[in-house]
């Protein structure tokens, strides 16, 4: 099984189309990394010289002390319940930091932004690469040629499903990991601190991305076995996804809950809120915002997994070739 | 009888649901014994490919049994093909890798050394090719790949479906050269192609396939043993010569100046009849049996027909 591993590994990585794809995956990651970094470059001392200034100005401004006073005199009514005078201090006096034109590194805040964007892109390109890695078996004929030489179906499709797990994992540590470690040497060279706390979220967000790559390529590859042509599953996928992005606005009860996009997201993000409208038709207290937990999202897409590999393997083992 | 390398008891291939059926093989029954070339003859259709794509596992059989090299399949397919190289149809490869890289996938795949693959790619003479992408390849070449392929194994049995559709006349003649040399080798060979003359050149025995059935099965000399003598006649007046011919209970067919006369015992009869009635031959020749007018009268067609294709084949055949 070893060899057959090796071999399809070996095809994984020579087909040109899946080199682009790849290639891709890790220019996008360098690229958003240093878009990161650019956009939370440190000020120069122009810019928080400008923008003291312009704070200075607002801070002479009436309609704005007029606003402060009114707070300060009842905090409660300005800002909610328990508010105090320092806080009405704090949000109302103008800041130099507002008037900064960027904001500083923060882990934390990539891994709602670009993290989470770039997760999602990897995500895509590596399935489309399984799906380009099985579709040019079928469409070249050679699937046929290599079951002269592995006649046991099962284990040539475990082998070639093997193969195309573990690359599209590869692929994304890499590239998903070298952008957050180049993303967290930059905080680090810039002396911005990141709380432990910050960086297991990003150690568990960054293993529920590879993890979703790897399931990704998995089940491209099946859909693509099963289908045998890569443009029916990517239409499928498509279809699928426009599909999920309609149920949501269905007025049936937990709509939203089934979307692709929604249980993608949940199963990424650190905490997915999703509206679901439908929950306040009952009686009582409610919230339209419904939360997404890890679990319902790998769930649903993990079931979505079995599903096309069980079809996929089933249907290769006994269909003409 | 020897040790069959091939059997199909009852083999049936049907496509299609209800209303849209296509028996591509119906109830064939084929043994191929042990040595030599084989003919696999057909006409495109015929149900050829579909017979050894079920052979090789590629499609199920709607009923019917197989066995390859003693192995019964499907159950026993994997350790049977270990023993067997194929060439189905055309030749299929990854196109972006490279001669070399395609079999050595292949040969890791099988688990055979990879030293084998520079000698299969000298057997086809395609070693200096080695480092060309498949996609570069002439078709010719990408024929002979594929033959190295089915080599790799050092299989006891080889498949070759049409191994010369496409070649030039140089490479129709290696191909086939080759086959007679792994013939002559101890490899048994299953050639299946639709060229009669190819089959008559390269094998010893045949089995002849149409509609899915078999129409007629063994050595070459035995089955052009059976096919009906003719003889070509050259006589003054082919008119009158026809007529008497007829009322004497031949089968005559104008061929030009000439008749083509079969249902005769012996050429001097059509002399004799001829004589009797004034009409004296200028030239009298055998046609030499061939398994193309085996093929055509198996297949039901009329003396006429067999005259008027063989003139378009002979125009066609290189």
């Amino acid at each position: 099984m070893m060899r057959l591993v090796a071999v399809e590994l070996n095809r994984y990585r020579s087909r040109r189309a899946i080199a682009v794809l790849v290639l891709l995956t890790v220019a996008l990651a360098a690229a958003i990394a240093l878009k990161t970094a650019w956009d939370t470059r440190p000020m120069s001392q122009q810019e928080i010289a400008t923008a003291r200034a312009q704070a200075d100005i607002q801070a002479t401004r009436s309609d704005i002390n007029a606003d402060l006073r009114k707070c300060i005199a009842d905090p409660e009514s300005y800002l909610g319940p328990r508010a105090t005078a320092q806080e009405c201090r704090d949000a109302l006096v103008p800041s130099s930091r507002s008037y900064l034109p960027r904001a500083p590194l923060d882990l934390a805040g990539t891994l709602e932004g670009n993290g989470l964007g770039l997760a999602v892109l990897v995500v895509a390109l590596l399935l489309i690469a399984a799906s380009t890695f099985a579709g040019a078996d079928w469409a070249t004929g050679s699937m046929a040629t290599q079951l002269l030489f592995e006649p046991r179906r099962l284990r040539l499709w475990s082998a070639k499903a093997i193969a195309v797990t573990l690359a599209s994992g590869a692929v994304a540590v890499v590239s998903l990991g070298g952008f957050w470690l180049a993303t967290y040497l930059v905080a680090q060279s810039r002396g911005i601190g990141t709380s432990d706390a910050v960086l297991g979220d990003v150690g568990w967000h960054l293993l529920r991305a590879v993890l979703l790559a790897m399931g990704a390529g998995l089940g491209g590859y099946a859909l693509t076995m099963l289908f045998r042509h890569t443009v029916g599953t990517l239409a499928l996928l498509f279809a699928y996804s426009v599909g999920g992005e309609l149920l949501v606005t269905l007025p049936f009860e937990g709509a939203a809950r089934w979307s692709l996009g929604n249980n993608v997201f949940g199963w990424l993000e650190e905490s997915l809120h999703y509206l679901s409208p439908s929950s306040c038709s009952r009686a009582g207290e409610c919230s339209p915002l419904q939360v997404m937990t890890h679990l319902d999202a790998g769930l649903y897409l993990l079931a979505l997994l079995v599903v096309a590999v069980v079809a996929s393997a089933a249907v290769f083992r006994r269909a003409d070739v | 009888m020897s040790e069959l390398v091939i059997e199909t008891t009852g083999l049936r291939k049907v496509y299609g649901g209800p209303g849209r059926r296509l028996v591509a093989v119906d109830d064939l029954d084929l043994a191929v014994e042990r040595g030599g070339v084989h003919g696999f003859l057909g006409p495109n259709g015929s149900g050829k490919t579909t017979t050894i794509r079920m052979l090789l596992g590629l499609a199920r059989p709607t009923s019917g049994s197989a066995a390859l090299l003693g192995e019964a399949l499907p159950h026993r397919l994997p350790q049977a093909l270990e023993r067997v190289g194929a060439v189905v149809e055309e030749p299929r490869f990854s196109p972006w890798l490279s001669v070399r890289k395609n079999l050595r996938l292949l040969a890791r795949a099988a688990g055979v050394e990879r030293s084998r693959v520079d000698e299969v790619l000298d057997q086809v003479d395609l070693r200096d090719r080695a480092r060309s992408g498949y996609r570069t390849l002439s078709l010719g070449m990408k024929q002979r790949l594929a033959i190295a392929s089915a080599l790799l194994k050092s299989p006891e049995l080889l498949i070759l479906d049409e191994p010369t559709n496409g070649l030039d006349p140089a490479g129709i003649s290696d191909v086939r050269a080759l086959v007679r040399r792994l013939g002559e080798t101890g490899t048994t060979v299953l050639l299946s192609s639709h060229n009669l003359t190819e089959v008559q050149q390269v094998c010893r025995s045949v089995s002849i396939i149409g509609d899915g059935r078999l129409l007629a099965s063994g050595s070459v000399d035995r089955l052009l043993g059976e096919s009906v003598a003719r003889t070509r006649v050259g006589v003054s007046d082919p008119h009158s010569a026809a007529l008497h011919l007829q009322e004497a209970g031949y089968t005559v067919v104008r061929d030009g100046d000439f008749l083509v006369v079969e249902g005769h015992e012996h050429p001097d009869h059509i002399a004799r009849v001829l004589a009797d009635h004034g009409l004296y031959v200028r030239e009298l020749s055998a046609i030499r049996p061939d398994l193309e007018a085996f093929f055509l009268q198996l297949t039901g067609h009329s003396l006429a027909e067999q005259l008027s294709r063989q003139g378009t084949a002979d125009g066609d055949d290189e």
